[in-house]
């Protein structure tokens, strides 16, 4: 027991948050208000890089462990640890805050402060989520990410926030409260919340599909699997750029860590046995939304539907329940994280100076933002899964691994591949190429801060591309671990 | 001869009372003041000599401990009521010294019903209790719906009275005992009569389907009563309806605990489907309040996994949320009167931060989201009940509280996502503030520190 980093990491954007609250706003400009939040946010993501450097890769097992008595009537603990899975979503969600802030400090005019504190607390929530290793505290964590993420969108969403902002939280909220019993029926049973603990535990096989299942409710509706996925287009839609970053870039992922670090190493036998099923489900996922996607009109839309596709690539690349099929997945994970924020990123910058979304409204954008075409066009591509970006290694791997169990399942991703190339291409076609409109003249090309939060995530891209090695080192052990 | 000892507690709330008769005509204030060191006097009292007191008495050891528990909890929660009321009731020209009497006689009431041992001994606490009750929503004579409330409430009252005594003549007749223990070799008709008796309990906890009452009797009768019918009554009734269970073994008779699961299920659906279409914020609370009495009945069923520990906490969180709503209710007023729908709530986010960020976080609490404590609550109940194995109760429960989760985002919408539309009126009420920040405190809290609130649950059931 050294120093309590993880509690720091949770702690720090919480108290952050109250001290923001605590200070008078009638006295603080918006932007003073931005700045400290970017601070705090900037801080806690240094504080994150601490993980992966300090963090011993050699060692089997979670570390940083912190072990403190919650209910001890019920052998409920505030037991947190990471391991290799844990890290990088840690420093995707430390890395996107503060870019959330950043982009947001022109966009967001009335309430700011309510804005950066709502942002704190779900940083805070969502690292909670990534760092528990006992099953109550997760479940804690992952419910309490739903209220700022509801507060955020219904404030300072679209037209139609009311409508989306309730789907999602009620959609979440259905699946997660099966996840709540099966939980408690786990604990009932293992007479512990211990992550590891319920790892080794064999439960009834009946039971264990029912509970599999259970969890599956709740994860599914967060990745978001094929027939509960409606939620998301509309959640994305109208939330504010900053709120389809996060959204985009770490709540989705909960899911499929969910699946990682519970489903597959407590239902081994379920896994297995509903892997027909999820390959189906995803398989859907991947060439129904894809020609949905095709089909849109409004640009965020689009993106939400091919984030739909490439969590479903996620998703097959998990239940393959081979090293490189979960490499994959995860990899395909982060990557979705950096890219799919940057897209909705991409699209924020030019709803904020033209005020529209749809598709039809932009044309040869190319001609006033030259810099802005740029960096589009290297999320484009990386979306695609041209080599040499980061979405290429996922998609590659999940490919690869579908061949051991099935031609009809790599058949099938693989349209995916072909189909996401097709609506991305034709999304940056209709944007940037073809005749300048005249109402489009006017637009101002990307500002030094949106350089510069588009140069990181475009250099992260190109990194991990080129050197997948480098999120490889960290992660293969801890998945090798929960592989059956 | 009769040992008074074990009736320190009543006898002392009836020298209150006295006083209270002869001395509160000249000065309501000192009346307030008066009866508010009286109940901490008692809490104090309750607190350090509460198992002495009943220590003479044949009651089992965690029998012992639920009267005290539930009697310190009673005690506490009238000092913060007769704190509160002093307000409200000015503001509708009420402020009657009669209304702290009221609530003496219905705790008096309550304490009776919770340690009596006799079903005629508990039917005077219960009879005591209700009078007051009626009494209290028909407060505003000059207010049409209140005297209405208070009609409603008496006629269907005596109703379940009338019910709760023929069923205790049943059982009288056929085991020829009015004891609540040791009930044995009863036959068909004492299973009747306890059923009767069952459902006038059902009744005055407004569980479904005995409900009908609740949300008209809440609608009418002044606000500060309804926060009485919501809290302090209830409480009482559902721990005699918990002895009840309990003591006479009712998990093992079979047709009543089909009841008893019926009524659990009727209540838990019928109240999220009621409150639904709700537009006035005491209907909604009323019928989310039958949504909650479903959670308790399932934690009075589920008893067996960690005693009684689980209901006490579903139910102090619940007193305490309560409390908490209520406290911003009465604090907030509209120009011509009472505010009353919950379309006048649109906004309070610009115009009160204190009140909104306590209302959000009630019913988040309510709706059971983490990390608020109502969250807890909800996950021991459902422990317990998963535990005993009624896995099919567990699963309308939490599929009840996401339809519940609706409507209290309705609110939290409201006010966090509408825009103003008419100001609503600071009442400016200081211990009405305090005891909303203190409460939303508690429930924020909890979750970093939950010691303290499961010790004091813990400690007095060992």
């Amino acid at each position: 027991m050294s120093f309590p980093i993880l509690s720091l990491l949770i702690l720090t954007p919480i108290i952050g948050a109250l001290t923001l609250s605590l200070s008078s706003s009638t006295q603080l400009k918006n932007k003073t208000i931005f700045l400290s939040g970017l601070w705090i946010t900037t801080g806690e993501f240094l504080l994150s890089l601490l993980l992966p450097i300090f963090y011993d890769k050699s060692k089997n097992g979670y570390q940083f462990i912190e072990f403190h008595t919650w209910f001890d009537k019920f052998d409920i603990n505030y037991y947190v640890g990471v391991d290799g899975v844990s890290i990088p979503l840690i420093l995707l969600t430390t890395f996107l805050v503060p870019i959330c802030l950043l982009c947001s400090i022109n966009s967001i005019q009335n309430r700011a402060k309510e804005f950066v504190i709502y942002f704190l607390l779900l940083e805070s929530f969502i690292i909670g989520v990534f760092v528990s290793i006992d099953l109550v505290i997760f479940y804690v964590f992952f419910e309490a990410v739903l209220i700022p993420m509801f507060l955020i969108i219904g404030i300072w969403g679209g037209e139609n926030r009311l409508y989306a902002t309730f789907k999602f939280f009620l959609y979440t909220l259905a699946g997660s409260v099966l996840m709540l019993l099966a939980i408690i029926y786990i604990i009932s049973k293992v007479k512990s919340g211990n992550i590891e603990l319920i790892s080794d535990f064999t439960f009834d096989r009946q039971i264990e599909l029912v509970l599999f299942l259970c969890f599956f409710a709740s994860f599914a509706v967060k990745v978001p699997m094929f027939p509960f996925h409606t939620w998301l287009p509309d959640a994305h839609v109208q939330a504010p750029t900053s709120g389809s970053v996060i959204l985009a870039g770490v709540l989705l992922k909960l899911g499929a860590y969910g699946f990682i670090r519970l489903s597959l190493p407590f239902f081994e036998y379920a896994s297995i046995y509903f892997q027909p099923m999820i390959f189906a489900l995803s398989c859907v996922a991947i060439v129904y939304t894809s020609i949905v996607a095709l089909r849109q009109l409004d640009m965020k839309k689009m993106i939400a539907y091919s984030s739909v596709a490439h969590m479903g690539f996620v998703t097959i690349g998990i239940f393959t329940l081979t090293q490189d099929g979960i490499n994959g997945a995860y990899f395909q994970m982060i990557s979705h994280g950096i890219v799919s924020a940057a897209l909705f990123l991409i699209v924020g910058v030019v709803y904020e100076r033209h005020h529209t979304r749809m598709i039809s409204d932009y044309s040869g954008v190319t001609n006033v933002m030259p810099k802005y075409s740029f960096f589009f066009m290297v999320f484009m591509l990386s979306s695609v899964g041209l080599p040499g970006t980061s979405g290429f290694v996922g998609e590659f791997l999940v490919i690869m691994s579908t061949i051991s169990v099935s031609v009809y399942l790599t058949f099938f991703t693989a349209i995916g591949v072909v189909l996401g190339a097709s609506y991305m291409l034709l999304l940056y076609k209709n944007i940037n190429f073809g005749d300048l409109k005249s109402d489009i003249k006017q637009l101002a090309d990307l500002t030094n801060i949106e350089i510069f939060y588009f140069s990181c995530l475009a250099f992260l891209t190109i990194l991990l591309g080129i050197y997948p090695k480098l999120l490889f080192e960290m992660i293969n052990k801890s998945i090798s671990l929960s592989i059956i | 001869m009769i040992n008074l000892y074990q009736f320190i507690p009543e006898i002392f709330i009836l020298s209150l009372i006295l006083i209270t008769l002869c001395f509160g005509l000249f000065n309501k204030d000192r009346a307030i003041s008066l009866n508010t060191l009286g109940f901490i006097l008692l809490s104090i009292l309750l607190l350090n000599y509460g198992k002495d007191i009943y220590s003479s008495t044949q009651f089992s050891l965690n029998t012992i401990n639920l009267f005290v528990l539930s009697k310190i909890i009673l005690s506490i929660g009238s000092i913060v009521f007769i704190l509160l009321l002093k307000r409200p009731l000015k503001n509708e020209n009420l402020y009657r010294y009669e209304y702290v009497l009221f609530i003496l006689f219905a705790i008096l009431g309550s304490f009776v019903l919770i340690s009596s041992n006799n079903f005629l001994t508990a039917f005077i606490g219960l009879e005591l209790q209700s009078l007051s009750l009626y009494l209290m929503a028909a407060f505003n004579t000059k207010n049409l719906s209140s005297n209405e409330a208070g009609i409603k409430y008496f006629s269907l009252g005596a109703l379940s009275s009338g019910f709760l005594l023929f069923g205790i003549s049943m059982i009288y007749y056929d085991t020829g005992s009015f004891s609540i223990q040791n009930l044995n070799n009863f036959t068909a008709i004492s299973e009747i009569g306890l059923s009767l008796v069952l459902i006038s309990l059902f009744f005055k906890v407004s569980a479904a389907p005995f409900h009908i009452w609740t949300p008209d009797v809440y609608e009418g009768s002044p606000t500060i009563s309804t926060l009485f019918f919501a809290t302090l009554p209830k409480f009482a009734s559902l721990i005699f309806l918990f002895r009840v269970y309990q003591e006479l073994n009712i998990s093992d008779i079979k047709s009543l605990n089909y009841i008893f699961q019926m009524v659990c299920a009727i209540s838990l659906l019928v109240g999220v489907y009621g409150a639904i279409t709700q537009k006035v914020i005491k209907r909604l609370l009323a019928f989310s309040s039958i949504n909650h009495i479903g959670f308790m009945l399932l934690g009075i069923m589920s008893y067996q996994f960690m005693s009684e520990g689980t209901l006490f906490f579903y139910l102090i969180i619940y007193l305490i949320t309560t409390f908490g709503i209520f406290a911003v209710l009465l604090n907030l007023r509209t120009v011509d009167g009472e505010f009353t729908k919950i379309s006048q709530l649109n906004g309070l986010r610009f115009t009160s931060n204190s009140k909104s960020i306590s209302m959000l976080v009630f019913f988040f609490s309510l709706a059971g989201i983490p990390p608020f404590a109502g969250f807890f609550a909800k996950f021991f109940i459902l422990s317990a009940s998963i535990n005993d194995g009624f896995i099919f109760l567990s699963i309308i429960a939490v599929l009840s509280s996401v339809i519940a989760a609706f409507y209290y985002l309705t609110i939290i919408k409201n006010m966090f996502f509408n825009k103003l539309e008419i100001e609503l009126l600071d009442d400016n009420n200081k211990t009405g503030k305090v005891i909303f920040i203190a409460s939303g405190l508690i429930i924020t809290l909890f979750f970093i520190y939950p010691d303290p609130l499961i010790n004091l649950v813990d400690n007095l059931f060992k």
